[in-house]
C-alpha cells in the first residue's frame, strides 16, 4: 500500500520513549526505599537518617557522587511522569494532551525540573571529595 | 474495492486527528471495569512521586540556608502524605517491573530468556537497591 506520504522514523517519540522507560526504571528500582526511610521511618525517629541533621546532610550533599546520583534520582523520572500524565490526559478525553504544545508543556517542564535539579546541587553544598 | 479501516482507540486513533469519524472515550470509562480503574491508578502515580521529589529537591536546597536555619520535614502530615506516597511508589514499582518481562528481551545462547526470570531479576535488583540504598541513609546519618 503507497499513500504517496513520505514515512519518517518517529525519532522523538523514541526519544521520549526512552526518557520514559528509563525513567520508569530508575522510579521503580530507587523511590520507595527513600520514600520508607526519608519521608517515614526518619521523621518517626525510627532510624538516624542522613537528612535529619544539618552536618550529616551537608557532608553527604557535598559528594560529586551522591551529586550525581541524586541528579539521576530527581530529573530522570520526570521525564516518565510527564509521558504518563500525559497520555493520562488523552486517556481522559483531552486530545490537546497530544499536541507539540502540550508535549512543548510536560516534557519542557521535565528539562525545567533537571535544570533546577542541577542548580540546587551545584549551589547547596560546596564539593568536596571523600 | 478496499474499505477503509475503522479508527481503534487501541491504538490511540480516532481522537481528533481525522476529519471524518470523530471517536471519543465515554465519560466516566475508567470507573466502569475494576482493570479500567486500576490502569489509572498506575498512571496517576506519576503524580505523588513527582510531587515528593520535589520536596526533597527543597530539602536539598534548605540544607543551603545554614545550621541555624536548617530544620527537616517531620510533621505529622508529612509523615501521612509519605505513606500515601510509598503506596502509590510500591504500585508502581511492581507493576512497572513486572512488565520488564515483557519489554526487556535477552538472548543466551541464541535462546531468549523466559520473561518470568527477567521479571525476577529486576524484583531482585530492586530488593538489593533498596538494601544498600536504605544501609548508605542510615549510615552517614550517625
Amino acid at each position: 500500500m503507497s499513500t504517496g506520504a513520505r514515512q519518517r522514523p518517529a525519532l522523538m517519540h523514541l526519544y521520549w520513549w526512552f526518557l520514559f522507560s528509563q525513567g520508569g526504571v530508575i522510579a521503580a528500582l530507587l523511590i520507595p526505599v527513600h520514600v520508607l526511610i526519608q519521608g517515614i521511618l526518619g521523621p518517626l525517629g525510627v532510624v538516624r537518617v542522613v537528612d535529619r541533621h544539618y552536618d550529616t546532610w551537608v557532608q553527604v550533599l557535598g559528594n560529586p557522587i551522591v551529586k550525581l546520583y541524586l541528579l539521576v534520582l530527581i530529573a530522570v523520572p520526570f521525564f516518565h511522569f510527564a509521558h504518563r500524565l500525559r497520555y493520562l490526559l488523552v486517556d481522559f478525553g483531552m486530545p490537546v494532551a497530544r499536541t507539540v504544545p502540550a508535549q512543548a508543556v510536560f516534557y519542557g517542564g521535565a528539562v525545567v525540573v533537571t535544570l533546577l535539579t542541577i542548580w540546587v546541587l551545584l549551589t547547596t553544598a560546596p564539593l568536596s571529595l571523600p | 474495492m478496499t474499505a477503509e479501516p475503522l479508527p481503534s482507540p487501541q491504538r490511540g486513533e480516532g481522537q481528533g486527528e481525522g476529519r471524518g469519524y470523530l471517536w471519543r472515550m465515554p465519560a466516566g470509562w475508567w470507573t466502569r471495569k475494576r482493570h479500567y480503574f486500576l490502569y489509572v491508578v498506575r498512571e496517576f502515580t506519576a503524580l505523588p512521586l513527582a510531587l515528593w521529589l520535589l520536596w526533597l529537591l527543597v530539602e536539598i536546597k534548605r540544607a543551603g540556608d545554614g545550621p541555624a536555619r536548617y530544620s527537616p520535614h517531620g510533621s505529622t502530615a508529612f509523615v501521612v502524605f509519605s505513606v500515601i506516597v510509598l503506596l502509590f511508589a510500591l504500585y508502581h514499582s511492581v507493576t512497572f517491573l513486572s512488565l520488564t518481562g515483557v519489554i526487556i528481551r535477552v538472548k543466551l545462547f541464541d535462546r531468549p530468556l523466559p520473561s518470568g526470570l527477567i521479571s525476577l531479576a529486576m524484583f531482585v535488583l530492586w530488593a538489593v537497591a533498596s538494601v544498600v540504598i536504605g544501609f548508605v541513609l542510615i549510615w552517614f546519618g550517625r
